[in-house]
């Protein structure tokens, strides 16, 4: 009772706060916190974990996870010399090389001890060439008779002179090693071989970047990529160009041109699965039927490993074109109808106008659409997995299936994490130069 | 000699004719506007002359050579067009040179051509600008310098000013004009607006549903409207028009408006036309407050004698500075005429007003051809 109550409200006294029910900002949250929610539970929280275990030693099936650095991405466990192409005698007229070279079949390899290493001397028509060096007489003798007597020896011409070659083929090398550490490579790469030779250096061990299949599949996904995105290019452009004539039934093509882009492709990949059959292919059909192909040679598009990339890649771009095609003609139809009608006055013809004045208007959004398309294939699983599940042996395997495959099939969780993780770099750089690109164009 | 002549000139979009098979002759330097309302077919016309519409029927002829059947490229034309049109990723140097690049003019030539023109439009500063970086009224000048570099025989303006505000408008057509006593080329200009077909034209053509009204120089188009569609169409305030009724009187003819109103005309001629339905069309500006009203410095007893008196209310004044625009009544019908601010009339206010019957016109009311 005893409370000041002011008779007259003060000009000072600070506006009471509006009661909750009549602040609009509280129910932009809301409205706002499902779309947060989502984000945050099946995009962020995946993404980092994937990171984190992408760093730890997960496998399916093993409750504890060790933290081992990063192992998964680069672990090297020993190197190995390969080498092909020995050069045995360089000689100056090719009668005496061809002399050389048929001397092959009594040449004689024998080790003998060189300081506290073995060497390996080939004797051919008279001739001592020193070939290995290597730490045990075992090896160089091996080694010493495998490049004297089971490769075979070529004549070459190299410049201006004649070379004997002990030729190795390149799935076939003459390998050195393993050396467990890189010091010891080094030495030994220098000091092995004696005469010229082609060497690389292979290595081993359990890191991704060692897999050979993870470099295939980098390789896959470049090739999957920028395939499929070059030809969506070179079919989108003239259809959009295309349709952008008027022409009776413009719309109702229109209409149909977006169907691949709807259909699910769980679903139109039944259809292609079929076209592509190895025994019912309706192309091959139609090849033997038209007398192209003999019923004996049939096309398998799924198993031929030249076909199968070539398959994936059509799918994708049967799939993906219409949406590079509605996006070029939604550029088009943004060109003011008095752009074109000017640069006819200017007189451009039609091939000018396109150079000149089309493709540049129709520049920036032809570049959204690529970066979408392009992000669309980089990361695409369903196409492949459906169509060839990443083979056969490996030819259509790309990041985003070999990440599955190793990471689900296999069970190996974190070198699958970071497979998946190597896109997203990979992914930055191409977007950042697209966007760059576009603020510059704008 | 870069003269344009349309001959039997039509054109057809499907079942709309949209211009009727007109005849026209634009002569060699001449700046002539062509105005209409929308739909009239001028815009129609110019494009047909640009090469951007097929010409359904008719020849069309520039410097004597047949064009109808060439591309625009081949025709000796420039067009400036309502929304400039301007490439958007070049700058307004390149946006200039386009067409002489494709031409294969050697650099050094469009180099300098590019700078006289932009020397003549002030836009050197923004060679090196995209036309997005520029204000409306410097787009323009880009449009109108891109057409200028081609050294066109012919150059077409398509309502270039439309998209200007108000101000700017003004201060371009004085540029335009100015521009065409400086090159002296052939010059079609197409608008909606009468003043600008009246301050910038030497010769306008009216058109209205596809066919050419009128034509001729701003003062004949005012003094001497071929019908009743131009005599309303050129004027602001527009002419006011009165249906009414040819009679014979005492001193000659007159014409008999409604509410018993009968009023003298200048032409004793005319009372053997008694009993013709007409329009009397009088301007605003030839309606005034006292017999004499304006004309005092011409006044002569003919015409003081030809002024006929009209009994009617002022219902609304608008002042636009000097002028005013007064709405009135009689018992004829409503009308507008003119005054100035001093003249000190209020709205309600019952006066005799003057028509001055020698400016007056007479329009049949069934060709609504001037009488």
């Amino acid at each position: 009772m005893g409370a000041k109550v002011p008779i007259l409200p003060s000009a000072r006294e600070p506006e009471r706060r509006p009661k909750l029910l009549e602040r609009e900002a509280p129910f932009g949250y809301l409205l706002v916190l499902p779309a947060v929610l989502y984000l945050a539970v099946f995009i962020a929280y995946p993404f980092l974990m994937s990171i984190y275990m992408s760093f730890t030693d997960a496998q399916a099936g093993n409750p504890k996870w060790e933290f081992i650095g990063t192992q998964n991405y680069s672990k090297v466990e020993s190197y190995q010399v390969l080498a092909n192409d020995f050069v045995l005698a360089t000689l100056p007229d090719e009668a005496a090389a061809k002399r050389f070279a048929a001397a092959r079949d009594s040449a004689k390899v024998t080790t003998e001890p060189a300081g506290s290493r073995f060497r390996a001397v080939l004797e051919a028509a008279g001739t001592r060439v020193p070939l290995l060096e290597l730490g045990s007489e075992g090896d160089a003798s091996y080694l010493g008779e495998t490049v004297g007597k089971e490769l075979s020896w070529k004549v070459e011409k190299r410049g201006g002179q004649y070379a004997v070659v002990a030729h190795a083929a390149e799935d076939a090398p003459v390998t050195f090693g393993p050396y467990n550490d890189k010091a010891t490579l080094n030495r030994e790469r220098r000091s092995d071989i004696l005469v010229p030779a082609k060497t690389t250096v292979k290595t081993q061990g359990k890191g991704v970047m060692q897999d050979p299949n993870f470099r295939l599949a980098v390789k896959n996904t470049f090739k999957y990529t920028f395939g499929t995105e070059a030809i969506k290019l070179c079919l989108g452009i003239p259809c959009a160009l295309i349709l952008n004539r008027k022409f009776g039934g413009r719309r109702l093509l229109r209409g149909l041109l977006v169907i691949p882009w709807v259909i699910p492709i769980a679903i139109s990949a039944q259809a292609w699965l079929w076209i592509l059959d190895s025994t019912y292919s309706v192309i091959n059909w139609c090849l033997v039927h038209w007398g192209i192909l003999s019923p004996g040679n049939i096309i398998n598009f799924r198993g031929d490993k030249n076909w199968a990339m070539l398959s994936v890649i059509a799918v994708n771009v049967w799939r993906g074109f219409p949406f590079t095609t509605i996006v070029i003609l939604a550029g088009l139809t943004a060109i003011p109808d008095e752009i074109l009608e000017r640069a006819r006055l200017d007189g451009a013809n039609g091939l000018q106008r396109f150079a000149y004045v089309i493709s540049p208007m129709v520049r920036p959004i032809l570049m959204v659409s690529l970066l979408f398309s392009v992000i669309f294939s980089f990361t695409d699983f369903n196409t492949i997995w459906i169509i060839t599940k990443g083979g056969p042996y490996d030819q259509t395997q790309v990041l985003s299936t070999y990440a599955y495959q190793l990471g689900v099939n296999a069970g190996y969780l974190a070198r699958g994490a970071a497979i998946s993780l190597f896109m997203f770099p990979i992914m930055a750089v191409m977007v950042f130069f697209m966007l760059q690109f576009l603020r510059r164009e704008a | 000699m870069a003269d344009v002549v349309l001959d039997r000139v039509e054109k057809r979009f499907g079942d709309v004719l949209a211009v009727a098979g007109i005849d026209l002759t634009i002569r060699d330097q001449e700046f002539l506007v062509l105005v209409g309302p929308s739909g009239c077919g001028k815009t129609t016309t110019l494009r047909m002359i640009a090469g951007l519409e097929e010409v359904t029927n008719g020849d069309i002829r520039i410097g004597g050579r047949s064009v109808t059947h060439l591309p625009p490229r081949g025709r000796d034309i420039a067009m400036v067009f309502q929304s400039y049109a301007l490439y958007p990723h070049m700058t307004v140097a390149r946006n200039m040179s386009f067409s002489l690049k494709l031409r294969g003019t050697p650099r050094a030539e469009i180099d300098r051509r590019v700078k006289e023109v932009a020397g003549i439009l002030g836009l050197t500063e923004q060679l090196n600008r995209k036309p997005r970086q520029l204000s409306g009224g410097q787009r323009q000048r880009v449009a109108v310098g891109a057409a200028l570099c081609r050294q066109a025989g012919v150059l077409l303006f398509d309502e270039p000013l439309s998209n200007l505000d108000a101000k700017l408008r003004v201060h371009m057509r004085t540029e335009l004009k100015r521009l065409h006593l400086a090159i002296r080329s052939t010059m079609v200009y197409v608008t909606h607006d009468q003043v600008e077909a009246m301050t910038m034209g030497d010769r306008i053509v009216i058109m209205n549903g596809g066919v050419i009204c009128q034509v001729g120089t701003p003062l004949e188009i005012y003094d001497k409207p071929a019908s009743r569609f131009v005599a309303g169409f050129i004027g602001s305030p527009p002419m006011n028009f009165f249906e009414g009724e040819i009679a014979a009187d005492e001193a000659g003819a007159a014409v008999l408006l409604g509410g018993g109103l009968q009023l003298p005309l200048p032409r004793p001629d005319l009372a053997e036309r008694a009993g013709r339905k007409v329009w009397l069309g009088i301007r605003p500006e030839h309606i005034s407050l006292t017999q004499a009203g304006r004309m005092t410095s011409e006044v002569s007893l003919h015409r003081v004698f030809r002024t006929a008196k009209v009994p009617s209310v002022i219902e609304v004044v608008e002042p636009l500075g000097h002028r005013v625009i007064l709405t009135a009544r009689s018992a004829a019908g409503p009308f507008q005429m003119e005054t100035e601010i001093h003249a000190g009339v209020h709205g309600g206010e019952r006066v005799e007003l003057w028509f001055d019957m020698n400016r007056a016109y007479l329009f049949d009311r069934d060709t609504e051809a001037a009488i």
